[in-house]
């Protein structure tokens, strides 16, 4: 990254000493939280209850012995990773269509209908529960199967937040790809199809990779649609953390060891992803 | 070019997309606003539905609660978007330039964007908590100040917005980065050379270039804190009293402890409205920006 | 003297018994059939219902109790009937929602739900509940000689309709005891000190001044020792406080029934919520938060179960659910073995007669039910498990898990008089006292103007608006939401 010359002088504010002491403190700052849900994790419950040592004197292990021992736990894991991947994949997919024809063709209403995607993720969830429900233990219903508490449920609901987050994404992302690139292969006598595959999707790819990540992240967290719509074998890891909220006291322990092991996955993609997140989000004009 | 050819080819590749949307986002929006104009609690002597019109959303009109909780839930966003709209920009300034352990700095910096929700608002509560958690203990230790988010009702909007900043600042900062690396560097040259100080330079030249971006991501943000939950909810549960209940809390409550769906129903579509209506300006002033060409 | 052969012989052989330990010990875990009742009968009669094979589904709360059913009953159930039973587990509103939604919508995905003893009425009206008692008595193959309606608890009326059939089976019952620190109560020192400023013995309290003394006390002796005088049940936000004022604190001030009376709660039409009895143990109760601990304002049932275990306060009302671990379990608690349980103080001795002839109550018998919704495809092979799990021979284990009695006879079995004296005498409390003590009021309307109350209740402890102010705005939100709920 070529960073002298006047924008890096009128651009960075600060450098030095200043600027170690600022990231070092904004690191504990977002590592303080962290740290404590590990340290919490280390506690039995008695010990979460006493008051608060920042030191991991002794470790309890009893945590994530239960968890990795919990069958249930196993499989609702896996249950995400399926649920979030194919998702991911699925929703990548079809933006990918969707935003090359909206912004190769010109096609009637198609500001409209762009603006109308992203509507499907402004309203607030609860009162779409019931519907969400009848639709999937009615509606959509063959013999023994049903949506409900299916992983094809989770994954088609899903498409519901991330495809407009998806199409809002890459939309910016091939926007930023000159007509012109297409205009030539076109000249060559490539087909649309072709133009896509071969020169649209390679200069997207990092765009492509933010999004799945972003995307598999939302997928994965999300709690309200897969503790309605599903019941035992559909159910995510998010749902097994709202379950150590008990009447008879909340299991912090337990609940944060099961939080780290379920946000392991997604902290794993970040570390190898970073790289692209910045390239990704400069529409591919900025490689690091 | 044949163009009505072609044009199918745009709609084909479209179509799946408006299909699983159409289907899983129409058919319930349907299906709430239809319930949204009956009166439903399925406690009620009377069972079932009983159709009212837009009773429910003249009631709503007056309902002094959900105004409430609406208007908490703008002021709210409102200081959450502001607030990580400025980190966010100072940071992404800071990370134009490479320095050691940038790159460290960066990847641990993002982490809290990928931890869920309800394991968000859980952590902060163990952090809040009176006689376990940490800040409660050391403020009091170091400070003698007394800090309860359960009985204060300032101290229960700091602890929502810091936990808020934690988790949504990096996305900010990431996406401000990218709009920032992405400003071409001949018109900036061309300035300084112009004898442009710094304050010019950013009002006339780095700020509206960026304009696009900071609109995005207030849209994002935006959208998100209208109708946010989960992590709320478990840190402060609503309280003390209703001073943190938000919109998405309160039809949460309305639909799944009263059992109203009526009500319910309508108090979602006005607020979806109200989202709309918002982002919708927000998105006029974005597309006015750009060029719109196509093949 | 053994030679090489024998030795690898004799390893192999060792191998293979401690392998078929292993696996013997792992499938016996499974094979629990013959510690819980008559499964012979029990798989006879799947057979001939043609229940054999088929998957029953259930949601409950994620509870000790509940998961015993998973940990425990199932799996027994499951091994002698060749039933399966998928039962969730989940968080109190998500239960809610599926069974009601379920229920409601009429689809058919629950064959056995939770019913909580005040959200039976609510049920009953709308007939979501399939009749337990006219479907064992219409089908002589469906009922099983180990399971006898007569020998549960009272409890079990709760879940009776008007002709006495019984539509949900008991699994789980507590009451809401006073609970005091026996060490604080029984050390000499703080006895003397407590005489000398008080000139009467140091005894939990009878009365509601006895109890602010003792409260006060204890908060001045604590002061730097992270001890208070007393629990509150007073989030706000949360129903949890509006349960703890209205089910427990307002009965022993001898104001019932939440101060409904045939669906009228201001005193203008004939109720009490406004009532100067209610107004001023209400005011008693919220000042009682001078003498708790901070996290008080935050505290639901589950919060004063672990402020109590922490060691946090002297006395308090505490569910029986939370008396047994925090009485018992060293991993959760810091006050094993220094608990005791007795009845709570009260406004005038009017209210323990009231409470002995029938007339009244003071204080909360908690519980819950399994019932079979009605539309449930599944209802007979669902009525064989809620026997199973209604057996005599099934409870002690269960008491012993869940700290939960719904049959008289479990009183005297061994197990359940371990904890008893490990408890101070929680499960002789139950049993003698019980009867003192009463569930929800039968309101359909229990929800609804459970919500509209709450929120006056929230103001007056976050203190915004008077006690006093409250009651009266409660009780004329409440009338009004009656009114328009048409009843």
């Amino acid at each position: 990254m070529n960073t002298n010359s006047a924008q890096s002088r009128f651009t960075s504010i600060f450098s030095g000493v200043s600027r170690y002491a600022l990231w070092s403190l904004l690191t504990i700052f977002t590592l303080g939280p962290i740290y404590w849900m590990f340290v919490v994790s280390s506690r039995s419950p008695v010990e979460v209850y006493d008051k608060p040592n920042l030191v991991i004197d002794s470790f309890y292990t009893e945590n994530y012995a239960k968890v990795f021992q919990d069958r249930v736990v196993r499989n609702y894991m896996v249950n995400s990773l399926i649920v979030a991947t194919t998702n991911a994949i699925l929703v990548t997919v079809l933006a990918l269509f969707a935003t090359y024809a909206l912004t190769r063709w010109k096609l009637k209403g198609s500001d409209s209908i762009f603006f109308w995607t992203i509507t499907n993720r402004m309203a607030p969830p609860a009162a779409f529960i019931l519907p969400n429900f009848l639709i999937f233990t009615q509606v959509v219903k063959f013999d023994d199967f049903m949506l409900f508490d299916s992983k094809i449920g989770l994954i088609l609901i899903y498409c519901l937040f991330n495809l407009p987050f998806a199409i809002w994404l890459l939309k910016g992302m091939l926007e930023g790809i000159p007509l012109e690139l297409d205009e030539a292969a076109l000249v060559d006598r490539a087909s649309r199809m072709q133009v896509l595959f071969k020169i649209i999707v390679p200069l997207a790819a990092p765009g492509l990779a933010i999004t799945f990540i972003l995307t598999w992240v939302f997928a994965w967290n999300e709690y309200l649609l897969a503790a309605s719509l599903s019941s035992s074998s559909a159910r995510t890891i998010t749902t097994r953390l709202a379950e150590y909220v008990t009447t008879t006291g909340t299991n912090y322990g337990e609940l944060a060891a099961v939080a780290i092991i379920a946000t392991l996955p997604a902290i794993i993609f970040l570390t190898f992803i970073q790289k692209y997140i910045v390239t990704g989000l400069t529409f591919g004009a900025v490689k690091e | 070019m044949n163009k009505s050819h072609s044009n199918r080819l745009g709609w084909i590749l479209l179509s799946p997309s408006l299909l699983i949307l159409g289907i899983a986002g129409l058919a319930p929006f349907f299906y709430v606003i239809y319930v949204g104009t009956h009166s439903w609690n399925v406690f009620s002597k009377e069972r079932g539905k009983v159709f009212v019109g837009i009773q429910n959303y003249r009631d709503l009109v007056f309902d002094s609660a959900f105004l409430g909780t609406l208007s908490r839930t703008l002021l709210f966003s409102f200081l959450v978007v502001t607030i990580e709209l400025i980190l966010g920009f100072i940071l992404a300034l800071s990370l134009m330039k490479d320095f050691k352990a940038k790159t460290f700095f960066r990847t641990v910096y993002v982490l809290p964007v990928v931890v869920a929700p309800i394991a968000v608002g859980a952590t902060w509560r163990l952090m809040m908590a009176q006689g376990h958690g940490p800040i409660p203990f050391f403020l009091n230790k170091f400070f003698g100040w007394d800090f309860n988010t359960g009985a204060s009702t300032t101290q229960a909007w700091i602890a929502i917005l810091l936990m808020d900043i934690w988790h949504w600042t990096p996305f900010v900062t990431l996406t401000l980065l990218a709009g920032l690396l992405a400003i071409p560097k001949e018109p900036v040259e061309a300035a300084s050379v112009d004898g442009a100080n710094r304050f010019q330079m950013y009002r006339f030249l780095i700020l509206p270039m960026l304009l696009p971006v900071i609109l995005i991501t207030v849209f994002i943000r935006v959208m998100d804190s209208l109708r946010s939950m989960e992590d709320v909810y478990m840190l402060t549960n609503g309280g003390p009293g209703s001073s943190t209940t938000f919109v998405g809390l309160h039809i949460f409550r309305t639909v799944f402890a009263k059992q109203e769906y009526g009500y319910g129903s309508s108090m979602s579509l006005l607020v979806l409205y109200f989202t709309i209506v918002i982002c919708w300006l927000l998105f006029n002033a974005l597309t006015g920006k750009e060029s719109k060409r196509t093949v | 003297m053994l030679n090489i052969r024998n030795r690898r012989g004799l390893a192999l052989a060792s191998v293979v018994s401690s392998l078929a330990l292993v696996l013997s010990a792992c499938s016996s875990s499974s094979d629990s059939g013959s510690a819980s009742g008559d499964d012979a009968w029990f798989a006879e009669a799947a057979e001939k219902l043609e229940c054999k094979g088929k998957t029953l589904k259930g949601v409950t709360e994620n509870t000790p109790p509940g998961q015993y059913v998973k940990s425990d009953i199932i799996p027994a159930f499951e091994a002698a009937t060749g039933m399966k039973v998928d039962l969730e587990t989940t968080s109190w509103d998500e239960m809610y929602s599926k069974a009601i939604n379920d229920m409601e919508a009429k689809t058919g995905i629950y064959d056995f739900v939770y019913i909580e003893q005040d959200i039976i009425y609510q049920y009953l009206k709308n007939n979501y509940l399939a009749n337990i008692t006219q479907t064992i008595n219409e089908n002589a193959d469906l009922k099983a000689p180990s399971f006898d309606l007569g020998k549960f608890t009272s409890f079990i009326d709760n879940f009776k309709d008007a002709n006495g059939d019984v539509y949900g089976i008991p699994m789980e019952a507590f009451v809401k005891v006073y609970l005091y620190r026996t060490d604080l109560f029984n050390d000499p020192a703080i006895q003397e000190s407590f005489k000398a400023k008080y000139k009467r013995d140091l005894v939990p309290a009878k009365n509601y001044k006895e109890y602010k003394e003792i409260a006060e006390f204890f908060t001045e002796y604590g002061k730097g020792k992270d001890l208070w005088g007393t629990t509150v049940q007073a989030v706000t936000g949360h129903p949890a406080s509006f349960y703890e004022l209205f089910e427990s604190i307002l009965p022993t001030n001898g104001v019932y029934n939440w101060g409904i009376n045939n669906g009228k709660a201001t005193s203008a039409n004939g109720g009490s919520m406004d009532s100067k009895a209610a107004k001023d143990v209400f005011a008693f109760w919220v000042g009682l938060l001078k003498q708790a601990p901070p996290e008080s304002k935050q505290s639901t049932w589950t919060e004063v179960g672990t402020t109590f275990a922490a060691g946090r306060a002297a006395q308090g009302w505490v569910y029986g659910e939370n008396v047994a671990w925090i009485a018992t379990d060293a991993s959760k608690s810091k006050v094993v073995g220094k608990v005791g349980v007795t009845l709570p103080p009260l406004g005038n001795p009017q209210v323990l007669e009231d409470a002995k002839s029938g007339k009244g109550y003071l204080g909360y018998y908690d519980g819950g039910a399994f019932g079979v919704p009605a539309t449930s495809n599944n209802i007979n092979c669902s009525i064989l498990f809620q026997q199973y799990h209604g057996q005599e021979s099934v409870q002690a284990k269960w008491a012993a898990a869940g700290s939960r009695i719904v049959m008289e006879s479990t009183y005297s079995d061994p197990i359940v008089q371990e904890m008893d004296a490990k408890t101070n005498g929680y499960y002789t409390h139950m049993k003698e006292q019980g009867p003192l003590y009463r569930g929800a009021p039968p309101y359909p309307f229990h929800s609804a103007v459970r919500e509209v109350i709450a929120p006056f209740i929230y103001d007056a402890i976050a203190g915004k608006i008077s006690t006093s102010d409250a009651l009266d705005k409660a009780a004329k939100a409440a009338d009004a939401e009656m009114k328009k709920l048409g009843y």
